[in-house]
């Protein structure tokens, strides 16, 4: 995409092609098989946002009609809120609590690798099978989660029962799958710090946080946006757990994009409208992943 | 008599050991209590499931659920599927996906890297349609084949932006010791940057595997009977007229075993490619 | 001459093996007498493939597989695939041309008029009449013309054969009636003052519980309204009906009897999470589809064993109806083995098999008989009272979901009104704009 090319300037077009040749026998096969598979569908996807076809009806052209229909579409615009929404919990809450785990389980302790192949076990859970047990443990009435809140004295919430509620009960199981995962990745990275820093901090006498946040954070910052990217993609396409569990509910209180594609291109089956549906979609999540691409180009070189 | 700084010391650690166990403690109990409650499910019978307070402990555990769970469906097939599906997904973006991640580093060709990510950030359900056209036409609808090329798009793109990560951290000095010595570019990929990627390389496959292993949605709707997948068959087991809390937990288990016994095993390689992983 | 004597001969042989088979089950007539030339026999040797959506009606015929290979020669790979999913890709699948089934389960209530505008099923109209196709024990007679409304297209080709029948019925909890005193309702009025009385929340028990999920709580609110006599549509082409008034009432009426008298959180109960309530006991009144009656007679599943109470869904103020939805069996029109997949449909939907739908409570055929043959009452597996209320539906009964082409979505549309009006919505408001929202859906799918 042009976006980052854009920083690295005019000037270094010549150089980057340079750079490039020798290495192009590595990157174009996967390049090839990816395009492959996907090159199809989508020009299949442009083609039809410009038609309507209902599943078992005609096919008729009707150039940028499903478009306008859209941005006139209460459930639509409401269901973009909502993907904004359900993100931002998904992305943040597991970035801070993954980057505290991964100093947790950086640090030499007994049984740390026991420890750590535990904590890294939600990750390893098929959502939809997860999403199933979260869905009984949601039970207002019979769930264990309420139980729980009860024994510590607290009210039984609606979680996913309620509209106020059902979108963090959502970013509750996503943080729940994906901690490790950030973890995992923020590990990597600080596997490969240098120890010098920390052998002169401690030397100075700093407490573990100012060790934190002066040495660690900017030296892991790379990886902490490299997951960051990867999980806000993954949380606006986030789908299986949203549907198994809700499926956009209650009403349309937790329908993102993702729900109302599927319902308008499964359930309905309005292909053009599905169609135009993914391309809108699609445009959302290249504007975001350009913002934190742009972010991940100044953490590498700050 | 103020504390010397020796005692002040040890103190400091006492009190950093104990913060230390208390935060492990902190986020593993919310991590393993699902779990927990997963297992509890899928041995009582479901009149217990569905009880409240709730039962955590069964007064009469019961197998009957697992039994249950492979006597509905053949369940080993499925496991047979998954395996065929996930491993040439998984294999295939190891192949092609390390030398990629190399490559794009390399080149900082961050072009190229965004047009990877492009497959990734397509939502999935938009390629069914159209794909089930296709390989219908193509005659595949009922092979394996069509959900493992879905999971390629899916197992590529993260492989990939691993390696990427992994490859930029590597110092430059000894791949280009190992050019001055007159290796060439693959020579000095394949003796000098893939062994120190160790690491990266295990963490590529594990995701890749995962990601793979657990999805659902393209083997929901590219499968026929004999060709499902596991995440599938634990969806199909909703039954219409109960909860079902017991068999579903336990079906659950059995699809998710595979994936947590390969962790297990493959995490000793983590702890050491990331403790060896440190440049020094 | 000698084609006689075989004939009885072969006839005294399929007498016998009929007999044997019959004995476990229903008739005092043997199932399978051979009838003119017809023969079950006739296409052994084919494999055909069937996919039905999960539920007791696959279990059924999961369990009897055998029975059918052994009977006709050919052979099933039966798919069961829970009910969202299986609508779906038999929807993709026939549109594709090439659908991998060739016989499937139609959800007449959500399918029937988008699969007969897109004629993707085989006419059977002349198999039906032809006594090389059909056996007369088949007993077309026997079916109920809400079935044959529902298989007929609205060009008048049969291209299903139906199979089971859904009401709605009210379960309820005797021992918490019986605590308070309070009589089984028969009205609507009845019904919401015995919620009122049997609402309990600091004993954890609600008084009534149904489903408040967008999309599957249209039912429940279209059998509300039957008490009003009044459906959702009207005519051909249809004209939505769900602002009138009292399309309003009934939902007023919905939206005060679960705010009021049901659990917390009901907004986004579907079925299973109202029949779990319900069968740990701690709900007293459940008005739902007929067929969640064996897991409450369940001892591994219920605690209500025994003490459940199966009565006819209440009179309203101008009418007294029970909502029906129904299911088929149909043969796509692309498939290479039609003959073969007839016989299996016929296997399916023939008396046989549907009564022992009806003695498990798997579901009620459109067959009247079976209802009243003594011998399959004496061997049901759930009380009787089940049984007979499924009989007292059947000649009040009306359809519960307007015959269109965007069902699914109608449901949605109305289904997210409805939820919204737990949430605090204004019945009139919400109802009049779900319908201004849907009524350009239906339309256009109407023209094409």
């Amino acid at each position: 995409m042009a976006g980052a090319d854009i920083t690295a300037g005019v000037k270094g077009q010549g150089s980057a092609d340079r750079r490039l040749r020798p290495y192009l026998g590595f990157i174009w096969p996967a390049l090839v098989v990816c395009s492959a598979v996907i090159i199809f569908p989508w020009l299949f996807t442009v083609w039809m946002s410009f038609n309507d076809w209902h599943i078992g009806s005609a096919r008729a052209w009707v150039g940028i009609e499903n478009y306008s229909k859209l941005a006139t579409d209460r459930r639509f615009l409401e269901s973009i809120g909502h993907t904004i929404y359900f993100t931002v919990l998904a992305v943040f809450l597991p970035l801070v609590l993954g980057t505290f785990a991964a100093t947790v389980f950086h640090k030499k302790f007994r049984g740390r690798g026991f420890f750590r192949t535990l904590f890294i076990m939600p990750m390893m859970a098929t959502p939809v099978a997860v999403s199933l047990v979260w869905t009984m443990m949601f039970h207002p009435q019979l769930g264990v989660l309420n139980y729980l809140l009860s024994l510590v004295g607290l009210p039984p919430s609606l979680w996913v029962f309620a509209p106020a509620t059902v979108i963090p009960s959502l970013a509750l199981v996503e943080v729940w799958l994906w901690t490790p995962f950030v973890m995992i990745i923020v590990l990597g990275g600080l596997a490969s710090l240098p120890t010098e820093p920390y052998e002169a901090a401690l030397i100075d006498g700093a407490s573990q946080w100012q060790m934190f946040w002066k040495i660690t954070y900017p030296l892991v910052l790379p990886f902490i946006v490299v997951a960051a990217i990867i999980r806000t993609i993954d949380a606006l396409k986030a789908f299986e757990t949203i549907w198994v569990i809700s499926n956009g509910g209650p009403g349309t209180a937790s329908e993102t994009l993702n729900v109302y594609l599927y319902a308008q291109a499964f359930a309905y089956n309005q292909v053009g409208t599905a169609s135009a549906v993914v391309v809108v979609f699609f445009a959302i999540i290249v504007v975001l992943s350009l913002v934190l691409l742009w972010a991940r180009q100044k953490a590498q070189w700050s | 008599m103020t504390p010397t700084p020796a005692t002040r010391r040890r103190i400091r650690r006492g009190i950093d050991n104990a913060a230390l166990y208390f935060a492990v403690a902190v986020l593993l109990a919310p991590c393993l209590f699902v779990f927990f409650w997963m297992i509890s499910l899928s041995l009582k019978y479901d009149i217990d499931n569905t009880a409240w307070p709730p039962v955590f402990i069964p007064t009469e555990p019961t197998f009957d659920n697992f039994v249950h769970v492979f006597q509905e469906s053949p369940m080993f097939l499925y496991f047979w599927n998954s395996v065929q599906v996930t491993g040439s997904a998984t294999l295939v973006a190891m192949l092609l996906g390390v030398p990629a991640g190399y490559g794009i580093a390399k080149a900082r060709a961050h072009g190229l890297a965004a047009v990877l990510l492009l497959s990734r950030m397509t939502p999935g359900l938009s390629y069914l349609i159209p794909l089930f056209a296709l390989f219908q036409m193509m005659g595949m609808i009922g092979t394996v084949w069509p959900i493992a090329l879905t999971h390629m798009v899916i197992t590529l793109p993260i492989v990939t932006w691993i390696m990427i990560g992994f490859f930029e951290t590597l110092p430059q000095e000894l791949e280009e010791a190992a050019r001055i010595d007159g290796a060439t570019i693959w020579q000095a990929f394949y003796y000098v940057a893939l062994p120190l990627a160790r690491p990266g390389i295990v963490v590529g496959a594990i995701l890749s595997f995962i990601y793979s292993w657990n999805n659902f949605i393209f083997g929901a709707v590219f499968a026929g009977r004999t060709t499902r997948t596991m995440p599938v068959a634990v969806y199909n087991m909703l039954t219409f007229e109960s909860f079902a809390w017991g068999p579903l937990a336990a079906a659950a288990i059995v699809v998710m075993l595979p994936v947590m016994a390969l962790t297990i095993v493959i995490q000793r390689e983590i702890v050491q490619g990331l403790a060896a992983g440190g440049v020094k | 001459m000698i084609d006689r004597l075989s004939l009885s001969r072969r006839r005294a042989l399929q007498g016998a093996t009929a007999l044997a088979l019959a004995a476990p089950m229903l008739n005092t007539k043997t199932a399978y007498s051979q009838s003119g030339a017809f023969n079950w026999q006739r296409f052994k040797g084919q494999s055909i493939e069937v996919v039905m959506e999960t539920g007791p009606r696959a279990d059924l015929v999961k369990k009897y597989l055998k029975e059918f290979e052994g009977q006709t020669g050919i052979t099933i790979g039966l798919e069961i695939i829970p009910e969202q999913q299986a609508r779906q890709k038999t929807t993709i699948e026939l549109n594709s041309g090439k659908p991998s089934f060739d016989v499937f389960n139609i959800a007449y209530h959500v399918q029937k008029r988008q699969i007969e505008k897109a004629r993707w099923l085989f006419d059977i109209t002349a198999w039906t009449k032809d006594p090389q196709m059909t056996p007369a024990e088949y007993e077309f007679g026997d079916v109920s013309k809400p079935g044959w409304d529902y298989a007929t297209q609205s060009d008048g080709k049969i291209t299903s054969l139906p199979m089971f029948v859904d009401y709605f019925m009210i379960y309820i909890n005797k021992e918490l009636f019986a605590k308070k005193g309070v009589q089984p309702p028969k009205t609507m009025d009845e019904m919401m003052a015995a919620a009122a009385k049997l609402h309990d929340p600091a004993n954890g028990i609600a008084g009534y519980v149904g489903r408040g999920l967008r999309n599957a709580n249209v039912p429940l609110y279209t059998q509300y309204l039957s008490g009003w006599g009044q459906e959702t549509t009207r005519g051909n082409p249809p004209e939505l009906l769900t602002d009138t008034p009292d399309a309003i009432a009934a939902a007023e009426y919905y939206k005060k009897i679960l705010s009021n008298y049901a659990p917390q959180g009901v907004s986004g109960f579907n079925w299973n999470e109202c029949q779990g309530l319900f069968m740990q006991g701690k709900a007293a009144i459940w008005l739902d589809g007929i067929g969640f009656a064996p897991p409450a007679e369940d001892k591994t599943k219920s605690r209500v064993v025994g003490k459940v109470g199966y009565i006819l869904p209440p009179a309203g103020p101008k009418a007294h109806h029970s909502v029906f939805f129904g299911g088929g069996a149909a043969i796509p029109d692309a498939s290479p083995k039609k003959e073969a997949a007839y016989m299996a449909a016929l296997w399916m939907t023939g008396r046989q098999m549907t009564s022992r739908m009806l003695q498990t409570g798997g579901g009620v055929p459109f067959r009247s008989a079976p209802l009243k043959d003594p011998a399959v009452l004496s061997q049901l597996t759930i009380p009787k009272e089940w049984a007979d209320c499924a009989a007292g539906c059947a000649p009040i009964s009306m359809p519960g979901l307007p015959v269109i082409v965007p069902v699914t979505q109608f449901r949605d549309t109305i289904g997210t009104a409805l939820t919204n009006m737990l949430a605090g919505a204004d019945p009139a408001t919400e109802l009049k704009r779900a319908t201004a929202e849907f009524k350009p859906i239906l339309d256009k799918s109407e023209q094409s």
